[in-house]
């Protein structure tokens, strides 16, 4: 409680102080980006890799400085405590920024991060092996409904993408399946390779990018096909309610002055339609969708609504 | 033989000058990674990952491959001058390697390490070579029930890292696998033992673990025992290793590169694992169990040996299946995907030039190793004849750098300077912080693979039995705790340790 008294106050002050050193910003000292996974992470190789596009564009450099840990919350609280000078930014994720405040007492005030710009929307799906009978979601489901809970889906944990898409699937197709929680998707592979679970979640980016002939994709969760697999079909299409994706992207403190942030997101904007980042997020397999942080915004807080009605729906279920 | 064809042409990429420069500036930079306690490979990767955009991918790729095994020699290091594993894999060779350090050993126990991890390299990475795609498919035979078998005969296995009593030995397992309960439980979200420290909801580090239990804790009984005066290291007796030394480290050096080999394969444990393993096994298989721990160069020997291996062979899964089977490797993918290759089959056939180039890199950068740390063992071992007074200052430093680097937080060093109090009181209770280090690695992964394979299989704890592999361990597990119980052994052992009290 104590913290968001003071947040007000705080963010007076140092929008004050702020506008003074507006007038350098971005070009006196470095702008740090943290990063809230550990090195090596999908978000983290993105923002490396697109970070020497922004630092062109303001003239100025950008170390990034990983702050891992509680799927996030350590990096947007060092990200909320930071000063409001336009010089701390960080990356920002979903469905974990939203979901961390369903069930959780946060540290940080999540209204008092602003998204700067959305670079990757990722649409979630499900595979099972090449060699497996499923071929559609509704094979699974009809599977499914014969033997409840045989189904095991590897999930890189509870509330993650790959779990909440599950939870929307068995709610519309009233099935009942079991969630097998793994330490990340390449020990999900890893299991479903060896045909120890039937289903696991991927990322249609990590899909593409993967060996051909050794799994095959069941459905794609979002409202329209992703570029990266226009063949493979929605689950809306085969008649299951299931919407899930993640996004990645940066933010600021909501105190840092308008102009700052607006002119940090045109960076970004400039950088991702770059043809040369754009060669290599093809490379890494990234699911490039450009947005500004007003619209990304705007868009939260009816996902918010959706993940609250998941959660709040697996808690009536227990 | 097709397979030798295919190897010339892999060292024909390897060895062009720009290639072979990479692989030298990676080793390098592994060697010095590996050195400092706390920085490890995967950061550091990370790190140098963007600069890879500008190097064609196989020089890339030789060059991350470098850092990742070099930091394996580097480790071993710091942990027999002074005391400090600089992996987390390199946490046994403090055991004996420390020992002989302070015997004034210190030039043979790195020799024996350099060429015994030389060894262990050769052999792997000729496995990649010959069974890469065969291994691969033990790897994918391991599901959560073998886990939980294989990790039940790791457990009981830590008691033998003990030269102490096996009841202390036994307590200091659970302390580990209380500790490695500590944040956020994987399947229901739930805090578990974290006080509501947001930096303990992804568990404790086992870096900050091992630097306290370690590095500080060493430090404190040193300047404990003569003030500033610090280590009494006996006189340099001689540089290289003896005959001797050699006649008894060979086979150790065998066995711990086939463990190594094996272990690696899997995802999860890897190079820890096998370095813990290989060192239980040695102590199993030695006619002088007891003497482990007092400065036997076997004990060096082994797991410097299992971890070079497993650090090789876990690029098995990675090149043929494209699975990483650990943090390390997923960055090796990531490298792959940047310069636009998707690690599997398909590699081996359309790009063999990448895939035989980096198996022949990685046998060269093994033998840069040797040659980079042989001469250097020299320098290194002058480094214990600095007053201690200046040393371990500097030691203190590296360590906190380390730990803060990690995470970038302070609460991390605080952390680990209270496990340094602990692992204080650990050493005047004589009880041996090297089973709870394994009970700390080993439980989260036995608990994990516990509920997958019982939720898996809807709560039926049949399959342990159904499934060979699973069957095998168990029963090798049980025979380990009969030969445990079985009061001839047991009589044998304590009269061993009592031989050694007295």
């Amino acid at each position: 409680m104590k913290t968001i008294y003071a947040l007000p106050l705080a963010a007076a002050i140092s929008t004050l102080g702020a506008t003074a050193a507006l007038a350098d910003w971005p070009t006196d000292r470095p702008i740090e980006m943290i990063v809230a996974f550990a090195p090596g992470g999908g978000t983290d190789i993105m923002l490396r890799t697109l970070a020497p596009y922004i630092e062109a564009d303001l003239a100025t450099q950008i170390p990034v400085l990983n702050r891992p840990g509680a799927s996030g919350e350590i990096a947007y609280t060092a990200l909320a405590q930071a000063k409001p000078d336009g010089y701390t930014i960080s990356s920002l994720n979903t469905p974990g920024f939203l979901t961390m405040r369903i069930d959780r007492e946060l540290r940080f005030d999540p209204a008092a991060i602003c998204p700067i710009a959305r670079i990757v929307e990722d649409p979630g799906m499900f595979v099972v092996q090449e060699g497996s009978p499923y071929n559609t979601l509704e094979e699974l489901v009809s599977f499914a409904k014969e033997n409840p809970g045989a189904v095991s889906i590897g999930t890189t944990g509870v509330g993650t993408d790959e779990h909440l898409a599950m939870l929307q699937l068995e709610e519309s197709a009233g099935v009942d399946m079991t969630a097998v929680p793994f330490g990340g998707a390449n020990e999900a592979k890893t299991a479903l390779l060896g045909g120890h679970v039937t289903v696991i979640g991927l990322n249609v980016g990590e899909y593409a990018g993967s060996e051909p002939g050794q799994i095959k994709g069941l459905a794609q969760f979002t409202e329209e096909r992703s570029i990266l697999a226009p063949d493979l079909p929605t689950a809306k299409e085969q008649g299951f309610d299931v919407l899930m994706s993640s996004e990645r992207g940066i933010a600021a403190p909501c105190a840092v002055p308008e102009e700052v942030r607006a002119r940090l997101a045109e960076a970004v904007d400039k950088a991702v339609a770059n043809p040369e980042f754009q060669e290599k997020a093809k490379q890494q397999g990234l699911a490039l969708s450009y947005q500004s942080g007003a619209d990304w915004a705007a868009a939260m807080p009816e996902r918010l609504a959706r993940y609250e009605e998941i959660i709040k729906m697996v808690k009536e279920g227990q | 033989m097709d397979f030798i064809n295919l190897l010339m042409l892999g060292f024909g990429e390897a060895i062009t000058p720009a290639n072979l420069s990479f692989c030298l500036l990676g080793a390098l930079l592994g060697t010095l990674i590996g050195v400092l306690p706390g920085i490890g490979p995967t950061a550091t990767i990370a790190v140098l990952l963007p600069i890879t955009f500008f190097l064609p991918p196989l020089a890339g790729i030789i060059m991350l491959a470098g850092i990742y095994y070099g930091a394996q020699y580097g480790g071993s290091t710091t942990a027999i001058l002074v005391n400090l594993p600089g992996e987390a894999s390199a946490v046994v060779t403090t055991l004996d390697g420390y020992q002989m350090a302070r015997q004034g050993r210190a030039g043979a126990a790195l020799a024996v390490a350099a060429l015994g991890s030389f060894f262990a390299g050769t052999v792997a990475t000729f496995a990649i070579a010959i069974a890469g795609p065969m291994l691969s498919q033990f790897a994918l035979s391991f599901g959560p029930a073998e886990y939980v078998a294989l990790m039940l005969f790791g457990l009981l296995a830590a008691t033998i890292l003990a030269s102490g009593p096996v009841l202390k030995a036994i307590g200091m397992i659970l302390i580990g696998l209380l500790l490695g309960m500590v944040g956020t439980d994987q399947a229901t979200g739930a805090e578990r033992l974290t006080f509501g420290a947001v930096e303990l909801f992804d568990g404790i580090d086992f870096i900050v673990i091992a630097i306290g239990l370690f590095g500080f804790s060493e430090i404190i009984t040193n300047l404990e025992r003569s003030g500033s005066a610090g280590v009494t290291v006996a006189p340099l007796t001689r540089l290289w290793p003896t005959r001797e030394d050699f006649r008894q480290s060979w086979a150790a050096v065998l066995r711990g590169t086939g463990l190594g080999t094996m272990l690696g394969l899997l995802p999860g444990g890897g190079a820890t694992l096998a370095s813990f393993s290989a060192y239980s096994l040695e102590k199993k298989v030695s006619k002088n169990p007891q003497k482990f721990g007092t400065g036997v160069v076997e004990g060096v020997a082994a797991p410097e040996a299992a971890n070079n291996a497993a650090a090789q062979s876990s690029f098995i899964p990675l090149l043929t299946l494209g699975i990483p089977s650990n943090n390390m490797m997923a960055m090796m993918l990531s490298a792959f995907m940047i310069h636009g290759i998707t690690p599997g089959p398909s590699v081996l056939t359309n790009q063999p030039e990448i895939f035989w180039g980096l198996v022949a890199s990685m046998w060269i950068g093994n033998l840069l190793l040797v040659v980079i740390n042989l001469p250097m063992i020299g320098l290194w071992v002058r480094l214990l004849t600095v007053p201690y007074r200046l040393l371990y200052p500097a030691i203190l430093l590296f360590c906190c750098i380390g730990v803060y680097s990690m995470n970038n937080r302070i609460f991390d060093v605080v952390l680990a300077a209270g496990f340094g109090l602990l692992g204080y009181v650990f050493r005047k209770a004589n009880c041996e912080p090297g089973p709870l280090l394994l009970g700390f690695v080993l439980g989260p992964l036995l608990e994990a693979n516990l509920r997958r394979t019982l939720l898996i299989t809807q709560g039926d704890p049949g399959i342990f039995v159904e499934r060979p592999i699973s069957l095998v361990m168990l029963i090798a597990t049980v025979a380990l705790l009969a030969l445990m119980i079985f009061p001839a052994f047991r009589k044998k052992r304590e009269e061993a340790f009592q031989e050694e009290e007295a």
